[in-house]
């Protein structure tokens, strides 16, 4: 199963695709497609170049992210794991 | 401090222009990202993890109070409340949103700030020492030199697209405060048997994958030819440079694969095609330009330091802060403070824009209205009177600022790392927290004394661990953090790159081996050694073995 | 340099040729060259090279720009045209380094590769374009600046010179107040405007008391709130008894006026005076604008009268300095000023008995050494 994340272009937010469609800032709304939708649904957003800077697919199952990339992910989800972010988000 | 004229000023307006034109193009979609990220990044501008990254660039790291504000309101109005000094003595401010950049760049210029070139392949913020104008070692004050090849590599038309980013530093004396070393050009300050000023040339520095320290390129170049011969130097790399593996891309690379001679022989040969009369140095621009650097309206030295002995007597973390945060002004009755950015398990660079605000009230007050940023991602009181120090060192211990760990081992250099960096692959941040914290207990620092520490988490090197005389780098093992030790890496005029010790660590093992590394230091050292003078006589052995000695 | 849509040709037709075929030709050719072409043969046969196409790669690739300026350095003279993976914010560039034109890629739009080439007017480096650099440019404009405000404000009232001054120079302007006998009146005119203009007061340690009582006295009464004492530096070594002024008044001048002023010019471009041409001597020429050093001195009061700055103190009512009932008419510092009687310049009782009329704050520094010089011999 894949999940579909890219930066919104204007402000760089971290966004994902969730069910209908929607754009989502949470991960817990992140839609898990099977590769041949996941595919088309990122094409369509590389086609919005007007929206989002860089979209690409992550592999994932119920779970969360594969182990692999799942620090890193859950970095773009959660923020810094340090420092003053923490303090002000 | 050097101050705008109208056409700095006009140039600076017309660039915020052009920036919004851009923005404005790759909205409507008239530019691709392709396109944009080359433009973007020329004005600072990244797409890190959870947002854009905006850099702002600090000419040589100098600030006024003014400059201070402006960037502490920025990172109030537009940011998360603060920013992240870096080693190019730059500030990064890590949320800004992408249609937001062009108001900021506008309220920077009106403290005469941008973000020009402060990343892309082309040339980049011109660093120095942040002892500059200070130090009595100095042959002359290097800052008129940054303004003026920060002047002439702004929107230099030949040097915009190159195959990878250039960096210049400049250093007026031969003990190397600025890590002259590391850069794709270095310039020292020196004068010929004849008194005449001009430079050494050094080329082919740089981190990243590939490390290589400078090598000197010209023993003496004439000040007045400076631009000729930065001009060969740029222009055969523009040329030569590799274009198709960004990893190889760097000036070191080529200089390296030509070697040395080869490449002076390019760049001689350049040089003399080049036409010598329109490139030299233009002598009134330098006079005008020195005028700004003219020394303060200094007060004379009293007989005595009454209320600095007073407190020297009374305040142990007075005197301890002295001690290690004090840097020599050549002015008597003047000192030179480090404003450490590094308190126990704090952010190394970072800065809230409360204390921003702070620093520039106490630089007003106490240090003829100036700040630097320097190397070590502090910053720097350039001109304080000795009696004031007490009063100074207070006030900044009421913003938490007043850490008296300058040189030592908890003045960690680290880069943002995974937790903010798109290109990382381990994170920094919290690896410097929990070192800063194992080793905070201030006597057993102080024991230790002068020693680097740099953490990077990627090879791409922005927290200079290559030239840690202790480095940390962050590697990624299938989604596992790890990291690597290197140890007798030093950024100073002796430079060396360190030198990977063994396996990596798990983040959590790093602080105590670090710990074991500096008390076999302790066992082993002689009378006067600092850590690398220790490591360099003994070799790496006895402290790898301290490494994995617990393992 | 001009912009060509795509396709569109540009001059007249030459035959077209490859790097490979220009030593068999001696006809005047077109060359089509990649940016990574070596810059030597082109050279070699630059006079029989009409017109030289640089093809650009990939829009990050800069050696076409290198090259274009190595070979107008080398002193190709033909046309330069660049074409290939361009974007409109490669004009000013392309033009800068000597192209000629550039050959839009398919679908740009003309528009915005017109309005990326105007980006910038001004450059810093010298370039192929040979365009004045801002280094050549600073100080000529300067001058031409002082000419024409000159020109404009020579008899316009002094609230509009400090306006333009103001205005003009934004955070680049301080006033410089001896808190002297008619300084109320320069200040008095800046306050109204803007009263957190920095007024310098050069605290020599030789001022009357009076005169320091006066300086806080106008402060507040105006509301003055960066009035900046400028203090000498090092005066115990260079005048370690305080009686340099008896010896050598040039020296002491220099030391507690000229100096510290010359310390916080980095700051300021312009500096308001309250100089006036009925001071007499060298004042009498006075503009309301000069250049001195490169720092713009405005004058609002040049031409001012006695009787003018009375009416100035009575219509707002300031407060007069308390030396002025004495017969002081210009206040210096009280080893060197003395009162002056009426049939004599106002300036008369300043160094009186001495061949000096000028602190030298006023004097450009060459102008100091040669008033030395002359006084000397």
């Amino acid at each position: 199963m894949k999940i579909l994340t890219a930066n919104r272009l204007a402000d760089g937010a971290v966004v994902w695709l969730a069910l209908g469609g929607r754009w989502s800032t949470e991960f817990e709304d992140a839609v898990r497609l099977d590769p041949e939708p996941a595919a088309a649904a990122l094409a369509q957003a590389e086609a919005q170049p007007g929206r989002f800077v860089a979209p690409y697919l992550i592999e994932a199952d119920a779970a969360g992210v594969e182990r692999r990339e799942r620090l890193r992910e859950s970095i773009r989800a959660d923020g810094p794991t340090a420092g003053h972010s923490l303090e002000n988000v | 401090m050097y101050r705008y004229d109208e056409f700095d000023s006009r140039l600076v307006a017309e660039r915020i222009e052009q920036f919004s034109d851009q923005v404005a193009r790759r909205l409507d979609g008239r530019l691709t990202e392709d396109q944009f990220k080359p433009l973007r990044l020329m004005n600072g501008v990244y797409l890190q993890l959870h947002a854009y990254m905006l850099r702002v660039a600090i000419p040589y790291g100098e600030l006024n109070a003014a400059r201070l504000r402006a960037l502490a309101d920025i990172a109030r109005r537009y940011d998360k409340g603060y920013g992240h000094f870096t080693t190019r003595t730059n500030i990064q401010f890590n949320w800004p949103a992408l249609v937001d950049v062009p108001h900021i760049l506008k309220d920077l210029a009106r403290v005469e700030m941008h973000a020009i070139q402060t990343s892309g392949n082309c040339i980049r913020n011109v660093t120095t020492d942040a002892l500059a104008g200070i130090a009595a070692d100095e042959v002359e004050d290097p800052r008129p030199w940054c303004e003026l090849i920060r002047q002439w590599s702004t929107f230099h038309p030949e040097f915009t697209f190159l195959p990878r980013k250039f960096k210049i530093a400049v250093i007026g004396a031969p003990k190397d405060r600025a890590a002259m070393r590391t850069h794709d050009i270095g310039l020292e300050i020196v004068r010929d048997d004849t008194g005449a000023l001009g430079f050494r040339l050094f080329v082919g520095g740089g981190q990243g994958r590939l490390p290589h320290i400078a090598s000197e390129l010209k023993s003496f170049i004439p000040a007045e030819e400076l631009f000729a011969w930065l001009t060969a130097t740029l222009r055969v790399y523009n040329r030569h440079g590799r274009r198709d593996n960004i990893h190889k891309a760097r000036i070191k690379i080529l200089v390296a694969s030509l070697g040395l001679d080869a490449f002076r022989a390019e760049v001689e040969e350049a040089f003399a095609a080049l036409p010598k009369a329109p490139l030299a140095v233009p002598e009134a621009e330098v006079e005008r330009i020195k005028a700004y650097f003219a020394p303060r309206p200094y007060a004379a030295a009293p007989p005595r330091f009454a209320a600095f002995d007073r407190a020297l007597m009374t305040d142990p973390a007075f005197a301890r802060w002295t001690r290690n945060n004090l840097r020599p002004h050549k002015q008597p009755g003047y000192a030179a403070v480090v404003i450490s950015l590094k308190p126990v398990g704090g952010v190394p660079g970072d800065a809230t824009a409360e204390q921003m605000d702070r620093v520039a009230d106490l630089a007003e007050r106490f240090s003829f209205d100036q700040v630097r940023v320097t190397y070590e991602q502090n910053l720097l009181l350039p001109h304080v009177a000795m009696d004031d120090l007490p009063e100074l060192h207070a006030a900044l211990g009421r913003a938490g600022l007043a850490e008296a760990n300058a040189g030592l081992a908890a003045d960690i250099i680290s880069c943002p790392g995974l937790d903010y960096c798109s290109l990382a692959n381990a994170r920094s941040i919290p690896v410097a927290q929990a070192l800063s914290e194992r080793l905070s207990d201030p006597v057993f620092q102080d024991a230790v004394g002068e020693v680097r520490i740099n953490i990077s988490g990627c090879i791409n090197a922005c927290g200079h661990h290559h030239v840690g005389h202790i480095g940390i780098l962050g590697v990624d093992k299938q989604g596992e953090e790890f990291y690597q030790i290197t140890l007798g890496g030093s950024p100073d005029e002796t430079a060396s790159i360190g030198q990977i010790v063994g396996k990596g660590l798990p983040g959590e093992a790093v602080a105590p081996a670090i710990e074991r590394v500096l008390k076999a230091y302790l066992a082993r050292r002689d009378a006067g050694e600092r850590f690398i003078d220790t490591l360099r006589r003994l070799g790496a052995d006895p402290f790898k073995e301290a490494i994995y000695e617990a393992a | 340099m001009r912009l060509l849509e795509a396709g569109e040709r540009f001059g007249a037709d030459l035959p077209e040729i490859g790097l490979d075929e220009l030593a068999g030709s001696n006809a005047i050719v077109a060359l089509r060259a990649g940016g990574e072409t070596e810059a030597a043969p082109i050279l070699a046969a630059r006079e029989r090279i009409g017109r030289l196409v640089v093809a650009f790669s990939g829009f990050k690739d800069g050696r076409g720009f290198s090259l274009a300026a190595i070979l107008r350095e080398g002193g190709f003279q033909g046309e330069l045209i660049a074409t290939g993976d361009l974007i409109p914010d490669h004009a000013p560039m392309l033009a800068r380094c000597g192209f000629d034109a550039a050959e839009l890629p398919v679908g740009a739009s003309v528009e915005d590769w017109r309005r990326a080439l105007g980006s910038f007017s001004a450059a810093y480096q010298p370039a192929a374009d040979h365009a004045a650099t801002v280094w050549a440019r600073r100080g000529a404009p300067l001058k031409a600046q002082v000419e024409a405000l000159n020109a404009e404000l020579r008899d316009a009232p002094a609230s509009e010179i400090v306006q333009a001054a103001l205005t003009r120079f934004p955070g680049r302007v301080a006033v410089l107040s001896s808190f002297g006998a008619e300084a109320a009146v320069g200040l008095h005119l800046v306050a109204e405007q803007d009263a957190s203009v920095p007024v310098l007061f050069l605290d020599t340690d030789r001022h009357f008391i009076p005169t320091l009582d006066y300086r806080d006295q106008l402060t507040e009464r105006l509301g003055l709130t960066d009035v900046r004492s400028l203090r000498p530096v090092e005066a115990e070594t260079h005048d370690p008894k305080g009686d340099l002024w008896r010896s050598n008044p040039d020296a002491c001048c220099d030391l507690r006026k000229v100096k510290p002023l010359a310390s916080v010019r980095p700051d300021f471009d312009v500096l308001i005076t309250g100089r006036k041409r009925i001071h007499g001597g060298t004042r009498l020429r006075l503009p309301p604008f000069e250049l001195v050093e490169g720092q713009i001195r405005v004058n609002p009061l040049a031409n001012w009268s006695t009787d003018e700055i009375e009416a100035y103190f009575d219509a707002n009512t300031l407060p007069r300095h308390p030396l002025t009932q004495g017969g002081y008419r210009s206040i210096g510092c009280w080893p060197c000023t003395q009162p002056s009687s009426e049939d004599e310049d106002a300036r008369a009782g300043r160094w009186k008995g001495l061949d000096k009329t000028e602190c030298g704050i006023h004097m450009p520094s060459r102008w100091v050494a040669e008033e030395i010089a002359r006084r000397a011999s």
